[in-house]
């Protein structure tokens, strides 16, 4: 089980940290070796998530930093071009505003 | 008798069920006329029939339209979210303006009683509700009624927005989308595969449609001889650029394997293919499908009605564009098992298939979405649908 942690102490780069994990258990170890993970990657471009993966993740996301993070309401207020340059440091800011 | 205008993109996936039910329709005597932006081999177009693109007033839009072609070949590399915008502010919102000028000449000309159009051909629609005449859309695959990407209140909107501006654009001022019939949608599937409960009264569920015959040559005494369960492949018409990396996965997947694959695509793009795999540009798909026991493809929905017309399962590779949704279905469906194209393993490949080879409710899942198909009733069907439509019409306009 993932733990809930202390997340108010968490920094832009702890948070990327977790994240990365959690997008390597979602769409697996073998097709994350190919990917630099960095705050720039896109999040439909680079790491190639489809709807099912971003429900996994998104589940993993609120598992661990706290039910109140609504990460796909939050996308599914998004215009087209915000979902298409949508990057993980985008996420990593949006977890720590609602922490 | 009645004359009916189809208007069709360069896609030959929409255009296929429009010719098979041409044909049946120009079988009881009716005019049958399409109008594309691109010519069609001659040997596809039913005899009676005539298919027309407007060249002189296409000209001017060439290249613009040789670019949009060259650019689909991106969808396999890009976001579901671009390939939405890819679709209609690249794609059919500028066919829909090319074709246009020569269209309504070409209506004013035959004077069609019905335009009948394609569900992304917006044109033929524009065009019918401009002219006066009825229309009726054609939708070869299964409508996704408030799917994933639309589901996004802001993504919805947009694509309303787009609508109504190409709408007015051609002097429509409606504040609702009338580029597709809200009298009659003829979809090629069944209600049942299509997982639509509750469709609205317009949306009429005919079923795969039959085509002509496909003479194309083949290799059945190798067929014959072939080891263990064979699998059919193919990745369709479009998708060029990807063919390389898939194929080499299944040869990876299922060279040392005791089945054989048969695979539609052009055999120049190894120089060594393994024993088991017979491969060949253009097969003749329907004669080929019924003598096979499972089918790999990526989702275009011919081969996807062609597999279950025979009840074989599938194991779907979605790569793009609506693919994702009919991978879906027939998860759903249960009669097939769906591997997404970017994340393809060696091993689950082989896995998934010795899994509906073996395990026989994948077949009957298969066998049982055949028995929709063909209660949904086909050309036939589709027919009634149009000629019902037609009369009705008449009598109106009276």
């Amino acid at each position: 089980m993932d733990q809930l942690t202390q997340p108010t102490q968490l920094s832009e780069e702890a948070i990327l940290e977790v994240l990365k994990q959690f997008i390597t258990e979602v769409i697996g170890q073998e097709f994350v070796e190919d990917l630099d993970i960095t705050p720039q990657s896109s999040f439909t471009k680079d790491l190639e998530m489809d709807s099912i993966e971003i429900v996994a993740f998104s589940e993993k996301v609120k598992a661990h930093f706290g039910k109140d993070i609504d990460f796909t309401g939050w996308l599914s207020n998004m215009d087209l071009d915000e979902i298409i340059n949508l990057n993980l440091g985008d996420i990593t800011k949006y977890i720590q505003s609602c922490l | 008798m009645s004359k009916f205008l189809f208007v069709v993109p360069p896609f030959f996936g929409h255009i296929s069920p429009t010719l098979s039910v041409g044909a049946t329709l120009i079988g009881r005597g009716h005019q049958v006329t399409w109008v594309g932006i691109q010519e069609i081999a001659a040997e596809h177009i039913p005899a009676g029939g005539r298919f027309i693109v407007p060249h002189a007033e296409l000209e001017e839009h060439l290249p613009e339209i040789r670019r949009i072609l060259k650019r689909q070949d991106d969808g396999p590399n890009i976001s579901g979210a671009e390939t939405l915008k890819l679709a209609l502010e690249e794609t059919y919102m500028p066919f829909c303006r090319f074709i246009m000028k020569g269209l309504e000449r070409i209506a004013d000309e035959f004077q069609p009683d019905v335009i009948v159009n394609d569900c992304i051909t917006f044109a033929g629609a524009i065009c019918a509700y401009n002219k006066g005449i009825p229309y009726v859309t054609t939708t070869p695959v299964p409508p996704d009624v408030g799917g994933d990407a639309m589901s996004a209140p802001k993504v919805h909107a947009w694509w309303v927005r787009n609508i109504l501006e190409l709408q007015q654009s051609f002097g429509i001022y409606a504040s609702t989308a009338i580029v597709n019939s809200g009298e009659l949608n003829l979809v090629f599937t069944s209600q049942e595969f299509a997982a639509i409960a509750q469709p609205p009264e317009y949306m009429k569920f005919v079923g795969p449609v039959k085509g002509r015959p496909n003479n194309t040559p083949f290799d059945w005494e190798r067929l014959e001889k072939a080891v263990g369960p064979k699998v059919y492949v193919s990745l369709g018409t479009l998708l060029v650029d990807i063919r390389k990396d898939f194929f080499s996965k299944l040869i990876a997947a299922f060279a040392d394997e005791p089945l054989t694959i048969v695979a539609a695509t052009s055999p120049d793009i190894f120089e060594q293919w393994p024993d088991n795999f017979i491969v060949q540009g253009y097969v003749p798909q329907t004669q080929l499908i019924a003598k096979m026991d499972a089918v790999i493809c990526h989702g275009g929905f011919n081969t996807v009605n062609d597999t279950f017309m025979n009840g074989l399962p599938m194991l779907i590779t979605p790569i793009a564009y609506d693919h994702f949704h009919t991978a879906s279905l027939i998860e759903k469906a249960g009669c097939g098992i769906k591997l997404r194209y970017k994340r393809l393993r060696v091993n689950d490949l082989k896995a998934a298939m010795w899994e509906i080879l073996r395990n026989p409710q994948y077949r009957s899942a298969a066998a049982h979405i055949r028995d929709t198909y063909i209660q949904a009733g086909g050309n036939d069907k589709a027919v009634e649908y149009l000629e019902t439509f037609a009369a009705s019409k008449r009598l109106v306009a009276f």
